[in-house]
């Protein structure tokens, strides 16, 4: 063993990964940021992307047109977009690693069907305890315990039952309970209030407020490290979870942690901006797809970004394509995420 | 060195036992082969010994600490697992699988250094995989994937490692050469090495000890040559066919009524009896030494096989056996054997059925025939390939057909 083989990165599959990620990397955080300006910048009202960052870098808050759209609408907006499109891109990693599933998401394991069940309570059932008004805090609030409810009874099964994949029956099952029975508010509720709980299903980040996007940004980021922070277990979990044990992972830990970790953030950006589909299930793929690895160590930063970067662009096309309607978030992630998905995978060499 | 040991262990699932008083000792470095039919609970056994199932009853000690008690951290520098499950990697390369063993010997975020990246390509070295090493391990054929999960394993640098079925779905090539893997991990580095195996032959002539499995219990547990050939053939409930420990063989077996007398030696005859086997026709063979091949052969075939003692030349009585079934068959078949003076009563054998005015196919030139039976040699019947006896065993004078024919005579 003594002539060993030198460590040659050049030969993995994916050079620009093993030879220099910090190339592909900051390649991303680049586009990331152009997106975000340029989310910033178009509009009913264009605004020129110099103009943009020198608005925010010189933090120019004044009585101007541009100043007022760019601190007290978009900015916020953009913001959220790509915090929450990061969330729940990586939450969708961490289930899909761990339940070794290519098609899960936190959506297929229940969680958003809570928050939308706890929505049509509130919005259709006129479950208001005692308030009068429907502050949006409050409508968070009933989102973020839906989606804790169903996070919660998963959990409980997580420790009771001994395999992935029943788990994962059990979550859908949760999810068909909490859509039925979503279902029947919306069979006895008005058509004007069904209408608006029918656009708050499919999701939006119009209206962020800075109240809103201080409260996603201080509850998701560090859930977003967090994240960070169980790729190498989630690698062992790749193997399986009799792989992973053997390895010294403690299974049962880590079972609770990832559920727990991308439900919680799931549930922060559903109870902000709705349910958004799509994102969770195929921007983990599209990273993988890029990058041609399912490392997680490089996927999760690389899942994270690409989340950002294809929640805003969906959420500049949501805005203006139609001005001055807006589509929802999740009519724009399908019409253009799903051939974008297709198509990577009718390439791919290999399977998920 | 004792490396592992279990005391009144009972494995099963949900407390339901499956296998009960297992007592082993296991020394430091050894091959270890876990015997038993399908569902006998090999893969519970070692499932259990790899800590992934906890015992119904008693204990598993590894080097004289309680299996049970060790942190899992630990437990995975000293054990490691290569499981029956197929296992989908994803964009994994080999590489990126076996650097998973790693798992133990990095830090919070998994970062490879500078050593462990070379320690993992040395584990893909030391099972021949490193050419696999930036190939998708979705991509590898059976065989290949396998050995790497195998260098995964060794990444975790473990004195142990315990195999489920490692050869299951490879071919002979790859099985072989897993095989010779376990054998030089377990003589070179010293790891102890623990699989389940259905191939008997190769398991009792790689292992050290074999541990046979069978209804719930250990049926017997030794070295390979302590395990004998019918507690082999008894583990597996084999009746279609026998198992020879000796010569590592499985036989189908012969009970056809005996039709043809085949006189073999020096494993001429070999090839005939399978032949024949293979179609259904029922023989008697003789006279073999007891330590030729022909004879382990057709013993473990199962057929009415005439014997003298290795080394002494073919006595009268292994003769006169020999002439008495030659009268109840219908075909003499000449396999073409070496003669001297050890055997020459075979020579005699065939030429007196020549003369008896039996059917006598022979595998040897005319040539050859002359100068061993003369004339006779032109009322012999040629053939090249043991395909062409097979024409001439017509089976119209069968066994049963001539001990009636003989009965009748005698009556007369």
């Amino acid at each position: 063993m003594s002539n060993s083989t030198v460590w040659d990165a050049t030969k993995h599959p994916n050079r620009l990964l093993s030879g220099n990620n910090v190339l592909i990397f900051c390649l991303l955080f680049a586009a990331l940021v152009f997106v975000f300006l340029l989310n910033i910048g178009i509009g009913s009202i264009k605004i020129s992307l110099p103009d943009v960052a020198s608005i925010i870098i010189h933090r120019i808050r004044n009585d101007s047109v541009n100043s007022v759209i760019v601190w007290d609408i978009r900015l916020p907006r953009s913001l959220a977009a790509v915090t929450g499109g990061a969330a729940i891109a990586v939450a969708g990693l961490m289930l899909q690693t761990f339940f070794r599933n290519p098609i899960v998401d936190s959506y297929v394991l229940g969680v958003s069907s809570g928050s939308t069940l706890f929505m049509a309570l509130i919005m259709l059932g006129g479950f208001t305890l005692g308030i009068s008004t429907l502050s949006p805090f409050f409508m968070f609030f009933g989102a973020f315990l839906g989606a804790l409810i169903v996070t919660a009874a998963i959990l409980l099964f997580a420790c009771k039952v001994r395999s992935a994949v029943t788990l994962l029956v059990i979550g859908l099952m949760i999810g068909y309970l909490c859509s039925a029975a979503t279902g029947l508010f919306t069979t006895f509720a008005d058509n004007e209030k069904v209408k608006g709980f029918m656009m708050w299903s499919m999701g939006s980040f119009a209206g962020f407020t800075w109240e809103q996007v201080k409260l996603l940004t201080f509850l998701g980021v560090p859930f977003l490290f967090l994240s960070l922070a169980v790729s190498k277990p989630l690698n062992a979990f790749m193997l399986g979870e009799d792989y992973a044990k053997s390895m010294g992972v403690n299974i049962k830990f880590f079972r609770i942690f990832i559920i727990f970790v991308a439900s919680l953030l799931t549930a922060i950006v559903t109870a902000f901006a709705g349910p958004i589909a799509f994102v969770g299930m195929a921007v983990p793929h599209i990273a993988r797809l890029t990058l041609r690895t399912s490392d997680n160590r490089f996927l999760m930063p690389a899942t994270i970004l690409f989340g950002g970067i294809i929640t805003s662009l969906c959420d500049l096309v949501a805005r203006t394509i139609l001005a001055p309607s807006e589509l929802t978030i999740s009519t724009v992630t399908s019409f253009f995420g799903v051939p974008i998905v297709i198509w990577l995978l009718m390439n791919r060499r290999t399977v998920l | 060195m004792k490396m592992l040991e279990t005391r009144d262990l009972t494995v099963g699932h949900e407390k339901k036992p499956i296998v009960e008083g297992i007592n082993l000792e296991i020394t430091q470095g050894h091959l270890i082969a876990l015997l038993g039919p399908n569902g006998a609970g090999k893969s519970t056994i070692l499932k259990s010994l790899s800590g992934l199932l906890a015992p119904v009853k008693g204990a598993i000690y590894i080097h004289g600490s309680d299996l049970s008690r060790i942190k899992r951290k630990t437990l995975s520098k000293v054990l490691a697992v290569v499981l029956t499950e197929r296992l989908n990697a994803g964009f994994l390369t080999s590489y990126d699988v076996t650097a998973t063993g790693r798992y133990p010997h990095t830090g919070f975020l998994g970062k490879l250094g500078a050593e462990d990246k070379t320690k993992v390509l040395d584990c893909l070295r030391v099972v021949n995989a490193e050419k696999l090493a930036w190939r998708y391990f979705n991509e590898l054929s059976d065989g290949e994937k396998q050995k790497v999960l195998l260098a995964r394993a060794l990444a975790q640098e473990p004195e142990l490692i315990i195999l489920d079925e490692p050869t299951t779905h490879l071919d002979v090539r790859h099985k072989l050469e897993v095989m010779a893997i376990l054998k030089r991990l377990s003589r070179e580095k010293g790891i102890t090495v623990i699989f389940s195996l259905h191939e008997i032959d190769l398991a009792l002539k790689s292992c050290d000890t074999a541990i046979l499995v069978k209804d719930g219990r250990i049926v017997s547990c030794g070295s390979p040559e302590k395990v004998g050939n019918n507690e082999v053939s008894a583990l597996y409930d084999i009746d279609c066919a026998g198992y020879n420990a000796f010569m590592g063989t499985i036989e189908i077996s012969n009970s056809g009524e005996p039709s043809v007398f085949i006189v073999g030696g020096a494993g001429k005859a070999t090839g005939i009896y399978r032949m024949l086997t293979r179609n259904n026709v029922g023989f008697c063979t003789g006279i073999l030494h007891e330590n030729d091949v022909d004879c382990h052969i057709a013993e473990t075939i199962g057929v009415i096989t005439v014997k003298e003692k290795p080394f002494q030349n073919i006595g009268l009585k292994a003769y006169r056996e020999a002439q008495n079934l030659i009268r109840e068959t219908s075909l003499v078949v000449d396999t073409g054997f070496p003669i001297a003076e050890s055997n020459s009563f075979n020579r005699k054998l065939v030429l007196e059925a020549l003369q008896d005015g039996q059917r006598v196919c022979t595998m040897r030139d005319k040539k050859e025939n002359r100068q061993l039976y003369g004339d006779w040699a032109d009322e012999m019947i040629y053939c090249h390939t043991a395909a062409e006896i097979l024409q001439h065993c017509d089976g119209t004078k069968t066994f049963h057909d001539r001990r009636e024919r003989l009965k009748s005579v005698n009556s007369e």
